[in-house]
């Protein structure tokens, strides 16, 4: 079965029959966390990076923003038994239209935003594919903690 | 045959935007046109006034009463509601199908330019701009020429993807170099030839501001940024992704900063579950 994420939206899952997928990355970020002793996984597909623009938009949805979104991930997670030193995590999106620069390249600012948090709380990555130009969907198998990318026009592939 | 007369050959044998759209936007930007007026442009389609009725009463719309007449339907819903199903309804046909060579699946290219055109409205009406209708229109339609293009995309993809990746180019400057034209004066020119208005086929033409001097026409910049904002939310974007040019000075020229993209892009992530209903009813 197939759990989808829309945009601004999380799923947790311990079921072996599930995966998760988000399509459309885009500039939003998918982050993919998985712990593979317990086989917790999650997804959550992010569209800006701070809540502070405005407070009551993240207060109704706060899997939009990463500041609001990542943690309420982990907890998540945690809560169905995964643990934060097990975890895999894989980061995929963040990509930039050409000479989009500065503020207005919200691929990096959402990819940074992320970065902050997780040096703060001492957090690795595992794997990445993150900016460029491309627009990519991600998947992830509850049952084994294997990851797919398919960007636009072409096949999907395990990483 | 030059590349020039087969697609046009192409443009004639595709069935084209029904002439309602066309009509329904000389009235309805225009200020002094009734709601009367309105009614009477719609219901002169047949065709779209029952797809549109049919739409109004589903569930989505939660009407007390079944709307049976245009008349009903633009009492019960308003007018700008009504106008927006019978442009959506018109361009729902001709931009429905897979776009191979742009690797968009079935309805990539349509919530593509669905996303595209409620966007614009949010801009244009964010911006208390004027011809709104028109606006959420091109919005709505300016990919048009992928439809056609896309079948030469598909056979020019190696070398199209080569002059992006190796050369710096942005996908439409690619294809106006293989093609001598590309997708936004493709649509153009079947705009012309569907008899648009002037001021649709210009916002078409134009919506990369390939041509730098349109920076200064706010409705050419907000169906540019419109496109770009859809491009970065990833909605139906093809193997083109997001390989067009970002023109930080279009954004100063309507007066945005950063901060009021992302602002516009949460009100678009807000809008998102709408989006999807209205794409499903459609």
């Amino acid at each position: 079965m197939k759990q989808i994420v829309g945009i601004a939206d999380m799923k947790v899952s311990n079921n072996p029959k599930e995966s998760i997928i988000t399509y459309s990355l885009g500039s939003c970020i998918g982050l993919v966390i998985y712990d593979p002793v317990v086989k917790v996984g999650g997804m959550l597909h992010y569209m800006l990076p701070e809540s502070s623009i405005d407070k009551d938009k993240a207060a109704t949805r706060p899997y939009m923003f990463a500041d609001s979104g990542i943690p309420r991930l982990f907890k998540t997670a945690y809560n169905l038994g995964a643990a934060k030193q097990r975890m895999k995590i894989y980061v995929a999106g963040g990509a930039e239209i050409l000479d989009q620069k500065g503020f207005f390249n919200i691929g990096k600012r959402n990819y940074m935003a992320l970065k902050k948090m997780f040096h703060k709380n001492n957090v690795m990555i595992n794997k990445q594919d993150v900016g460029g130009n491309v627009n990519r969907t991600v998947r992830i198998e509850i049952a084994t903690g294997d990851i797919f990318v398919k960007t636009s026009g072409s096949k999907e592939v395990k990483i | 045959m030059t590349m020039l007369q087969t697609l046009m050959k192409e443009i004639k044998n595709l069935k084209p935007i029904p002439a309602v759209a066309n009509k329904l936007l000389a009235v309805v930007d225009n200020p002094a046109s009734s709601m009367e007026e309105i009614a009477n442009v719609i219901q002169y389609d047949p065709a779209i006034t029952a797809s549109v009725l049919k739409t109004c009463n589903a569930a989505y719309f939660g009407l007390k009463y079944p709307a049976e007449s245009v008349k009903d339907a633009v009492n019960m819903l308003g007018t700008d509601q009504v106008i927006e199903l019978v442009l959506l309804k018109s361009g729902a046909k001709a931009l429905s199908g897979r776009q191979k060579g742009y690797g968009m699946e079935s309805g990539d290219i349509w919530r593509y330019s669905v996303s595209s055109a409620l966007i614009a409205k949010q801009v244009a009406v964010k911006f208390s701009l004027k011809n709104k209708n028109t606006i959420f229109t091109a919005a709505l339609v300016k990919d048009i020429g992928k439809t056609i293009l896309g079948n030469h995309v598909s056979d020019a993809s190696k070398k199209i993807k080569g002059l992006v990746k190796n050369k710096g180019f942005s996908f439409r400057e690619a294809e106006k170099k293989v093609f001598g034209i590309d997708h936004a004066e493709l649509g153009a020119l079947m705009a012309k030839m569907w008899k648009f208005s002037p001021r649709m086929i210009k916002i078409i033409r134009n919506h990369h501001l390939a041509d730098e001097r349109m920076i200064q026409d706010k409705e050419i910049v907000t169906v540019y940024l419109a496109d770009c904002i859809c491009m970065m939310m990833g909605q139906g974007v093809g193997s083109d992704g997001l390989s067009y040019r970002f023109k930080t000075q279009a954004m100063k020229e309507l007066g945005l900063c950063a901060d009021d993209v992302s602002m516009i892009i949460a009100e678009f992530g807000m809008n998102m579950r709408a989006v999807e209903e209205l794409l499903h009813i459609v």
